[in-house]
């Protein structure tokens, strides 16, 4: 039992989501339990692969099935290596954690059967997703997450009001059933880029195995750049795949709305698992850039890593300037989300800026990836919790619930240290990683923009535990109060797995530079043994002491203003908008989300709709017209005209003469295509004739 | 033992064939059983096709002579490529002889209104014994081996079941049934009469009409024209743009249980191509490359343009199989191994997603008697059976794992660009327009379940009798989807099927 573990842990979780139904029929308890257990299962037997993380020589670790011999022999495997351990260890722990916070918050939902299936086929997927070994599989895993990302989104199907997103009036609201319409169709808009990069590099390497395409990366790399353009266009194609999933831009809009889908999914897919496949795989196609940039010295390779820091550093701003304004408590979580992930990109993308930020950048972006899916994780249950009581979404309904939550606000409170980077929490360990790596590649501007996007975060955070937990109860509040509704704190399941995720975000926070150690060796020994050069850490020091000086600068920049404004209320937000015309113009520029959701439905949306409604009108119908009417009246127009040479009348003259009463002009088609359909009869058979004779 | 059964290929031609004409013939004495001596029948022909299929898969190749006449031999061929082909289109054709046996009831009464017993049991035994001659004609295509039966089972296909069922079962009044019935007629005998103009093309050149001995032809400079006649015919049958315009009015009006066979009718010219083209032409055929790649790209995104613009639900499906069939002519027109396994891989997922979808349509007309997807909304709460039925086919036609359909397209798809990328970069973006294309079918599948079936339910739509259909009609189709699920899982035997005769191109 080694790499086998990795098959039984992508196993349980699509047994578990097979079993729901007939389990459901022999007893409700047995089925939530069953497909809980199912879950925990997959999470015990990813934790066994953790003692490899501390062994990386061992790595990497493969086991395969024949699945096609023909056209090509084609494997089913597994491949355990650290990034796998890493991502299989977070898919899997999480969604058992959140699995049992649904017990809670799902509770008396008369589809959980339906939520069940969906819940465990989703785990599965993702594992399949992070333990495959190639990357048929990781597609197929790739695909399946949409899959289940739009049922579960969509998972209120019947649309009742109180589950819709957006608004309030007059900005527009979004119905679960088109949230997950808009999930799956611009996630698949990249899925099928991706699918094209790599039919592409298929093509030139003729495998699909990770390890196979590290190792013959020296002979299809150099081919692939002899056709100018072909090593840019693989990137962009990559590129776009993992941004539709990962909701970077330009790809990002569909995740504000994905919020529709309950509590759970949004913290276990919308937070802590899907979204960070496009970085999973950026992580993994990264040695194949490096190796085309630094060693076959491909100059159209580094776009791949230009393109993946910018695009992540611009998706950190704009998403955080989002998150600023959102008055949706799970939206300016998913803003929070977009713009986090943003940072992992940006890191990942800096490891190809040099050869000694190759490990540095990598390990950065995925431990962050580790930190940002906890607190990540638990501030979407908390919000959950917090909704599930409120029964509203809006930020504005809530205020004043430390006193009530007092759970929910202390497991939030954590959570959201981390999220800023408040030293000794996860998040501060791996967003020092990220500055100090993009500082290490002397990149300024992207440092710059990413101590830019710290400060802004730290505001937005202080600004939603401020509107939630502090000042003064909302009148929602007040009104449903009085109706027998008192705020009472979340089901006993939904607050052990906050407190869970809580208690493991303090382990890691005090455990952060040992974890990054940790990343950094097996990344380092995962690089040589597929023999890329690494190249030793330098100024580790200096850089480790100036940066989270400088982060934390940028913390009280953003802390600040947002704890005088919405903890101790000294000053009313909305007068500062009346007073400062520049700042309402950008308030109004952020909340229409730049004007990017607007300008995409107007250019795909109304004007596809448009295109594909004048088709029937300008092709269609004149081309129907003209098979179905134009050739069939041919022998009919044939007979007028020989009727009128014949009989020497005018055509008003012959048509009078000949025409019926009440004819229906059906007729002359039905004559057209029946002579037709005989005259081929007739030159048929006189063919054969020919022939035979 | 399973070598044991005699005329096993003529059997499974002939027996459906046989028992429409005793179906016809005892029609008074049937009652309402009909429908379940075809379902019967099916059920026997498909287990001889996996008896056959078996030995196929053992490295056997059954071929079965049967002279009639002194230039024409009915010989049949069960190979690697055949067997599959004809196993598949045979237990569609089951699959929809359960769907027929409670919608054509309902489809004699919404035509004819309340009948007596005797006129009612009249048109169901018409109708079965109608449906027969899709297994005979389909079984006919895929087993010959001479062009002149090969086109014998063409016409059958089009004269007898398709244009009969239509005039008499078809939506619309009866003017309009009668008009798109000759509409469907037109074409099928245009496609078919190129086709023959072809055969007899390659007959003056090479004396004989069996397929194999087309490769005679090859290296010849008037093959071009044999190809172009064949694949004239060939495009008309598969509704590539713009002779597609036949496809909307025939599968809308016809009655939906038969619609997947529609897509099989149409869809089976692919299977025509690869034999009678590709297979032994394959050098010749290489100069259609790129015209056909680029008329079955068009297709593509105008099918679901098309597709896009309906309302009517049968509409809707009608345009999307224009769209769907073009993939596999995109498959075949690259003419690599992996592309034309694909496209015949894609060729059969299709016809089991279209079967699924296609019916499913049925069914929401069956049920709510609306055809508009306007006029609809909210049914997943009425229906949840049939809602899920939608989404397997939406699945399906947008290529999602498990189902059929993804393994095909990836193998497709790696052959296209396997294609694309050894051309210039114009021939680069033929592959990168096709696969972004998908997004299109993604987004109408999905949008159409969206307006059908999620919301709150319309108004109109509360009534008590919109439910789920009776179970023949439902299983059979989820037990197909089962089947698609199962083959996209595990596709190595059919690939080593289709393999083990398109490897000679190697």
């Amino acid at each position: 039992m080694k790499a086998e573990i990795g098959w039984l842990c992508i196993l349980f979780p699509f047994i578990g989501a097979f079993l729901s139904l007939p389990l459901s029929k022999v007893h409700p308890k047995l089925r939530d339990y069953g497909s809980v257990f199912f879950s925990f299962l997959a999470a015990s037997l990813s934790l066994l692969l953790i003692p490899y993380l501390f062994r990386p020589t061992k790595l990497p670790m493969e086991s395969t099935f024949i699945w096609l011999t023909s056209p090509i022999e084609l494997n089913m495997g597994i491949l355990i290596d650290p990034l796998s351990i890493v991502m299989a260890n977070i898919v899997a722990v999480i969604s058992f954690v959140i699995m049992v916070y649904s017990i809670g918050y799902m509770k008396g939902d008369s589809s959980l059967t339906r939520w069940w299936m969906w819940m465990n086929l989703f785990i599965g997927s993702m594992l399949l997703l992070v333990l495959s070994n190639n990357l048929l599989f990781i597609f197929i895993g790739w695909k399946m997450v949409g899959l289940c990302s739009y049922g579960l989104i969509g998972f209120y199907y019947r649309d009742e009001k109180k589950y819709w997103i957006g608004g309030p009036s007059p900005t527009k609201y979004c119905t679960p059933s088109h949230a997950g319409l808009k999930a799956l169709i611009v996630t698949s808009s990249g899925d099928v880029l991706l699918l094209g990069g790599i039919f592409i590099i298929y093509s030139y390497s003729g495998t699909l195995n990770l390890l196979n395409l590290y190792e013959t990366s020296s002979f299809w790399i150099p081919e692939m750049a002899h056709s100018p353009g072909m090593i840019l266009l693989v990137s962009m194609l990559l590129i776009a795949g993992s941004f539709g999933k990962s909701a970077q831009f330009p790809f990002h809009e569909w995740l504000p709305e994905a919020m529709a889908g309950p509590g759970p999914v949004s913290a276990l897919i919308h937070a802590a698992t899907m979204v960070k496949s496009g970085v999973y795989l950026i992580a993994r196609f990264i040695p194949i850039f490096f190796y085309g940039y630094w060693i076959a010295g491909c100059y159209e390779a580094s776009f791949f890593f230009i393109a993946i820091a910018w695009a992540g550093g611009f998706t950190a701003f704009l998403a955080a300037t989002q998150g600023m304004v959102a008055i949706e408590l799970k939206k300016a979580l998913a803003y929070s989300t977009m713009s986090q992930i943003g940072y992992m990109m940006l890191a990942l993308g800096i490891s190809g800026f040099s050869p000694p930020t190759l490990i540095e950048g990598l390990t950065s972006g995925i431990f962050h990836l580790i930190s940002h899916a906890l607190f990540k994780a638990s501030l979407f249950l908390c919000a959950g919790s917090i909704i599930h009581t409120v029964q509203s979404i809006y930020m504005t309904h809530m205020g004043s619930l430390r006193k009530s939550m007092p759970f929910t606000w202390i497991f939030m409170f954590i959570a959201t240290l981390s999220l800023m980077g408040v030293p000794p929490f996860p998040g501060f360990w791996s967003k020092d990683a990220i500055l100090v790596s993009s500082l290490k590649a002397y990149h300024y501007p992207l440092f710059f923009l990413a101590l830019i996007t710290v400060a802004i975060t730290s505001f937005y955070s202080i600004r939603f535990i401020g509107m939630v937990f502090y000042g003064k109860k909302s009148k929602h509040i007040e009104n449903l109060a009085p109706k027998g509704r008192p705020f009472l704190e979340a089901h006993s399941t939904m607050i052990g797995a906050c407190g869970f995720l809580s208690l493991l975000i303090i382990v890691f926070g005090l455990l952060g530079f040992t974890t990054e150690h940790w990343l950094k060796e097996g990344f380092k020994v995962s690089m040589e043994t597929i023999k890329l050069p690494v190249q030793p850490d330098t100024n580790s020091l200096i850089f480790h002491l100036f940066i989270p000086l400088f982060s934390i600068i940028s913390i009280m920049i953003g802390m600040v203003p947002a704890y005088f404004l919405y903890i101790l209320r000294r000053v009313d937000p909305k007068e500062i908008l009346e007073k400062y015309s520049f700042i309402k113009a950008l308030y109004k520029f952020f909340w229409n989300r730049w004007y990017i959701d607007r300008f995409y439905y107007m250019f795909f949306v109304d004007g596809m709709n448009k295109f594909f409604t004048s088709i029937p009108k300008y092709i269609e119908n004149p081309l129907d017209q003209f098979f179905h009417e134009i050739i069939p009246s041919l022998p009919e127009r044939l007979y007028c005209s020989g009727g009128i040479i014949l009989s020497g009348k005018s055509k008003k003259e012959w048509e009078r003469g000949t025409s019926k009463e009440g004819q229906k002009p059906a007729t002359g088609i039905h004559l057209g295509f029946t002579l037709l359909t005989a005259l081929f009869f007739i030159a048929l058979f006189l063919i054969i004739m020919f022939i035979w004779g | 033992m399973i070598k044991m059964i005699p005329y096993i290929l003529l059997q499974i031609v002939i027996v459906p064939m046989m028992v429409s004409l005793s179906i016809f013939l005892i029609r008074s004495k049937l009652s309402k059983r009909a429908g379940w001596i075809v379902v019967i029948t099916l059920l026997y022909t498909t287990t001889l096709l996996c008896i056959a299929g078996i030995r196929v898969y053992q490295g056997e190749v059954i071929c079965e002579e049967y002279p009639v006449g002194p230039k024409i031999r009915f010989n049949l061929l069960a190979d690697g490529l055949s067997l599959p082909v004809a196993l598949i289109i045979n237990l569609c054709c089951v699959v929809l002889a359960f769907y027929s046996i409670p919608y054509i009831k309902h489809r004699i009464e919404a035509i004819y209104g309340k009948v007596e017993k005797r006129t009612w049991l009249s048109y169901n035994t018409r109708f079965f014994s109608l449906y027969l001659f899709f297994s005979t004609g389909f079984m006919g295509i895929s087993f010959a081996t001479n062009l002149v039966v090969m086109y014998f089972f063409m016409e059958i296909l089009t004269v007898i079941p398709l244009y009969f069922i239509m005039a008499q079962f078809g939506y619309s009044d009866f003017m309009e049934r009668s008009k798109v019935a000759l509409m469907c007629l037109f074409w099928g005998v245009a496609g078919a009469t190129f086709f023959l103009i072809g055969i007899l093309y390659a007959y003056i050149q090479i004396r004989s009409f069996e397929i194999s001995i087309l490769s005679n032809l090859a290296g010849n400079s008037s093959t071009i024209w044999f190809i172009l006649l064949i694949l004239l015919g060939l495009l008309i049958k598969l509704a590539i743009f713009p002779f597609h315009v036949w496809m909307p009015w025939v599968h809308a009006e016809h009655p939906t249980c038969i619609a997947g066979l529609l897509a099989v009718y149409a869809n089976i010219a692919a299977y025509v191509m690869v034999r009678v083209l590709i297979l032994p032409l394959f050098d010749d055929f290489k100069v259609f490359n790129v015209p056909i790649m680029i008329l079955a790209l068009v297709t593509m995104v105008y099918g679901s343009l098309l597709t896009l613009a309906q309302n009517d639900v049968k509409r809707f499906c009608a345009c999307s199989t224009i769209s769907q069939i073009s993939y596999s002519i995109l498959g075949l027109g690259a003419q690599t191994l992996w592309s034309i396994e694909g496209g015949l891989l894609f060729f059969l997922s299709h016809i089991l997603g279209k079967t699924i979808f296609f019916s499913t349509a049925g069914i929401l007309v069956y049920t709510t008697g609306i055809r508009d997807m306007d006029e609809m909304g909210g049914l997943a709460s009425k229906m949840p059976i049939t809602a899920l039925l939608w989404i397997i086919g939406a699945m399906s036609l947008s290529a999602f794992p498990p189902l059929l359909s993804f393994p095909s397209e990836w193998l497709m798809f790696t052959g296209i660009f396997i294609y694309g990328t050894n051309g210039s970069w114009i021939v680069l973006l033929i592959p990168m327009i096709g696969v972004s294309a998908i997004i299109l079918t993604i987004t109408y599948t999905f949008w159409s379940a969206k307006r059908i079936f999620f919301g709150p339910l319309k108004p109109n739509l509360a009534k008590e009798e919109i439910k789920d259909p009776p179970l023949t009609m439902s299983v059979p189709l989820l037990l197909l989807g089962f089947l698609s699920a199962f083959l996209g899982l595990y596709p190595k035997p059919l690939m080593d099927l289709l393999h083990s005769v398109i490897k000679i191109i190697l």
